[in-house]
């Protein structure tokens, strides 16, 4: 079984997603396009050319590119709607022997579907070159007021097209999905404002928890379907032809190209005033008359911008209302508003919706492509793919264990996606150390001592060795129920050592919430902690080097030598006693170089001697080579007391 | 050897006895032997399936990492485009504004710098004058009638159209020839 894709069948645009690892994912067309127009042309060399392709073409060929079929699709010829788009369009619309709305075409008469059909077409042949596999079902969606004829020819432009609707939605209820409204407890009511490009529908619905299933029903719809984004951009285009005339005495409107120019720049400026309280609008060369060539360079405010369009977003405000008042509802009673289409990006349109219902409406969906990321939501519940995404859970907080300087070294970083196993070498802290501490923790602070204690075990027996040697392999195994098993393992004798700790020993959601606000809060302290922690193990190391090699040294190295290296160390740990950072930076110096002329002397000894290099001259702070998971393996702490 | 607890031959024996109990709870043996086959199908299945869609993501994932690469500065080059329409302008004027010879020369040699430069990052300039009009590389601005070019063919261009690596970001804006009405 293949996967059952989402396309939300737009009036002017059209865009096709699918689920993708439990996400919503909207395709790109081969244009490299995430929506594609709704224009269909038949050209005169028998081709049919769906989208972008069409719209270009639209100026040679009127009469047999058709747009905006979603009009017409359903409908009966004298069907008031499709009397008033005869007008408008230059397509030739007929009757059907059967008294549908059809089209002719190049003589051809074609019923909506067929056309509509065409884009369905591109639409699967878009999710097919992304999937790599054939798409034959879909969930496709239709608005709020779409009656019984219209849903079925849509359901039939789609077998057409050789997709198997598996069910029609409503578009306020896609988007609604689309915003995991129904993942909510109980029920709700939602209000759906969709301002798209070229119309606006507003939608009450009413979402229902019914046996632990959640149910949609639309209670009212309304809206006006005559204004969009493109109204808005002719108000910036009038206002900028306006002004360029006054100060050229040159109607942009009558030159195509400039027109055309100016109708781009509109929409950007549109768009940057969103984000931006002011922009320029920069076309040099737009026309040229006897005097020479024309520039329009004019700055616009969003203050100045708002007072344009002030009238078209108060245009919306009555619809919302009438709506409430067919669904015999309140303000009070909207449990949840979200904003559907492009334009709903302005402030001011934001402002004025919340204001209207006394909340902030949900924007966080694109809103181009929320419907049609809802109908991909309702194809994967369809397709049975989305229970098989709730299997998998992720671990809240990170696990680890505890290190030397009572620090957390992480092994399970937070929110990785269980079952999952990992492994890391360790080492020992001390020479001759014969056992190790797993001190299991889960948590995000740096301190051992401020994360959760999950439990804890020995590994005992270890061959004694110099410090850093040993091998101690320690697995993390989080299996998809939870329950981690924590196992250590000395490489060199192959004795192992493990623990089992259930999920339940963990802590509660408020508990896990509390523990990140807390790292987050205390992520600077945390910092400084381990810069001295990892201070202080280096200092450590070089002391104990240093000593060691002194003692292997023996008399090879002169009386000032031992002085001034014992002298070096006792500062050192006096300064380690202290805490002053830069104390030990300062003392780690001098010691260093005390014991270095000694290393020299060492160094030159064996190179004469060709002999084997000595063991732990290094300080031990590196691994000893061979596993790969010894990257940085560091230092544990022993109890040498508890046996158990 | 020691007694075997499938031993058929002596009736009487404890062996058969713990076999007559092994017949009733033979029955649900079986039944959960089939339930535990059945669900082992079924995550063999899901784990196939798990494996599958991974693979089909990662071929996604590199597939998006290599379109990343090929068309990250698409948006950057789509608001550069103007400016060479510009400077193209500014050329234009220049040649035939009196004693604006050096300048025009200086915007001209700008002009191709850009132009060279934008070519080197995969940029293509479509200029199709004269060419038969091709919906999926041009734009139509208008129809006009013109005896003298071939019918459908692009009679003016109005606004270069640019290709990025193969794939259209700006469509050239063109007039097109329409033979005259008989």
């Amino acid at each position: 079984m293949g996967k059952i894709i989402g396309i939300d069948l737009g009036t002017t645009n059209s865009c096709v997603a699918v689920m993708e690892g439990g996400e919503p994912r909207v395709i790109e067309n081969s244009e490299g396009d995430r929506t594609t127009p709704s224009v269909i042309a038949y050209t005169e060399d028998g081709e049919i050319l769906v989208g972008q392709n069409a719209k270009r073409q639209a100026v040679t060929n009127p009469t047999n590119t058709l747009f905006a079929v979603k009009r017409l699709i359903g409908r009966k010829f004298k069907d008031d709607v499709v009397q008033k788009d005869i007008k408008m369009v230059l397509y030739k619309i007929s009757e059907a022997a059967n008294g549908d709305a059809w089209i002719e075409v190049k003589g051809e008469k074609l019923a909506p579907p067929q056309v509509s059909a065409e884009t369905l077409k591109k639409m699967k042949k878009t999710a097919e070159e992304y999937l790599g596999e054939e798409v034959t079902e879909a969930v496709i969606t239709v608005p709020a007021y779409f009656n019984d004829s219209q849903r079925q020819a849509t359901k039939d432009a789609g077998k057409i097209a050789g997709l198997d609707v598996k069910r029609i939605i409503n578009e306020p209820t896609a988007a609604a999905l689309a915003y995991g409204l129904d993942k909510k407890r109980g029920d709700a009511k939602v209000a759906v404002y969709d301002l798209g490009g070229g119309t606006f529908d507003v939608s009450i619905i009413e979402i229902a928890e019914v046996d632990g299933e959640h149910q949609f029903e639309v209670l009212s719809t309304n809206g006006d379907t005559f204004l969009g984004g493109e109204d808005f951009d002719l108000r910036i285009i009038d206002y900028l032809a306006d002004e360029f005339k006054k100060d050229n005495s040159v109607d942009l409107h009558s030159d195509p190209l400039a027109l055309q120019r100016l109708k781009e720049a509109a929409e950007k400026a549109k768009i940057e005033l969103s984000n931006s309280s002011q922009t320029e609008i920069n076309l040099p060369y737009i026309t040229a008359d006897q005097t020479g060539p024309k520039h329009l360079v004019l700055k616009l405010t969003r203050a100045k911008l708002e007072s344009l369009v002030e009238d078209l977003v108060q245009r919306t405000i009555s619809p919302i209302q009438t709506a409430l008042d067919d669904a015999s509802l309140t303000i009070s009673d909207i449990d949840d508003v979200i904003l559907v289409g492009g334009q709903t990006r302005m402030p001011l349109v934001q402002e004025k919706v919340k204001s209207f219902f006394g909340k902030d409406a949900r924007r966080d969906v694109n809103p181009d492509e929320a419907v049609a990321i809802g109908a991909a939501i309702q194809a994967a519940v369809l397709a049975g793919d989305v229970t098989d995404v709730l299997l998998l859970d992720v671990t809240p907080l990170s696990l680890g264990i505890e290190t030397l300087g009572s620090v957390m070294s992480v092994l399970i970083e937070k929110n990785t996606t269980i079952p999952t196993k990992k492994t890391q070498t360790f080492s020992t802290a001390d020479d001759n150390q014969t056992a190790v501490t797993i001190h299991v923790l889960q948590g995000e602070r740096k301190q051992a001592g401020q994360n959760k204690s999950l439990g804890q075990f020995n590994l005992e027996d270890i061959p004694p060795a110099p410090r850093g040697m040993p091998q101690i392999e320690v697995a993390f195994d989080l299996d998809a129920n939870g329950i981690l098993n924590v196992s250590a393992k000395d490489k060199a004798t192959g004795k192992e050592q493990s623990i089992v700790i259930k999920a339940s020993s963990g802590l509660s959601d408020e508990e896990i919430e509390q523990m990140i606000r807390d790292a987050e809060a205390h992520s600077e302290e945390d910092k400084k902690f381990e810069e001295m922690v990892g201070l202080r193990n280096q200092a450590d190391s070089l002391v104990h080097g240093a000593r060691k090699a002194l003692e292997e040294a023996g008399d090879k190295a002169s009386a000032e030598e031992k002085e001034a290296i014992e002298n070096a160390a006792k500062e050192l740990e006096e300064a380690l006693k202290s805490g002053d950072k830069e104390g030990i930076e300062a003392k780690m110096q001098t010691l260093s170089q005390a014991s270095a002329g000694l290393a020299q002397k060492m160094y030159e000894a064996e190179a004469a001697e060709a002999g084997p290099g000595p063991g732990a001259q290094d300080g031990g702070q590196n691994a000893s080579g061979g596993s790969d998971d010894a990257v940085d393996a560091e230092f544990e702490e022993v109890k040498d007391e508890d046996k158990k | 050897m020691a007694q075997d607890q499938n031993n058929h031959d002596n009736p009487d024996t404890p062996a058969d006895q713990a076999e007559a109990g092994t017949q009733d709870t033979g029955e649900a043996t079986a039944e959960a032997e089939q339930a535990g086959a059945a669900e082992i199908a079924e995550l063999k299945d899901q784990v196939l399936r798990s494996l599958a869609e991974m693979e089909n993501v990662k071929r996604r994932a590199s597939r998006d990492i290599e379109n990343a690469h090929k068309f990250a500065v698409e948006k950057l080059l789509s608001d550069l485009f103007p400016v060479v329409d510009s400077l193209e302008k500014a050329v234009e004027t220049a040649e035939q504004t009196e004693g604006a010879q050096p300048i025009a020369e200086g915007v001209a040699l700008s002009l191709k710098l850009f132009v060279d430069t934008l070519a080197k990052s995969g940029v293509e300039q479509i200029d199709p004058l004269g060419e038969p009009f091709d919906p999926q590389v041009h734009e139509a601005m208008t129809m006009v009638p013109n005896p003298a070019a071939e019918p459908n063919s692009v009679m003016d261009v109005m606004q270069k159209g640019y290709l990025l690596n193969g794939r259209l970001v700006r469509a050239a804006k063109v007039i097109v020839a329409k033979a005259p009405d008989a």
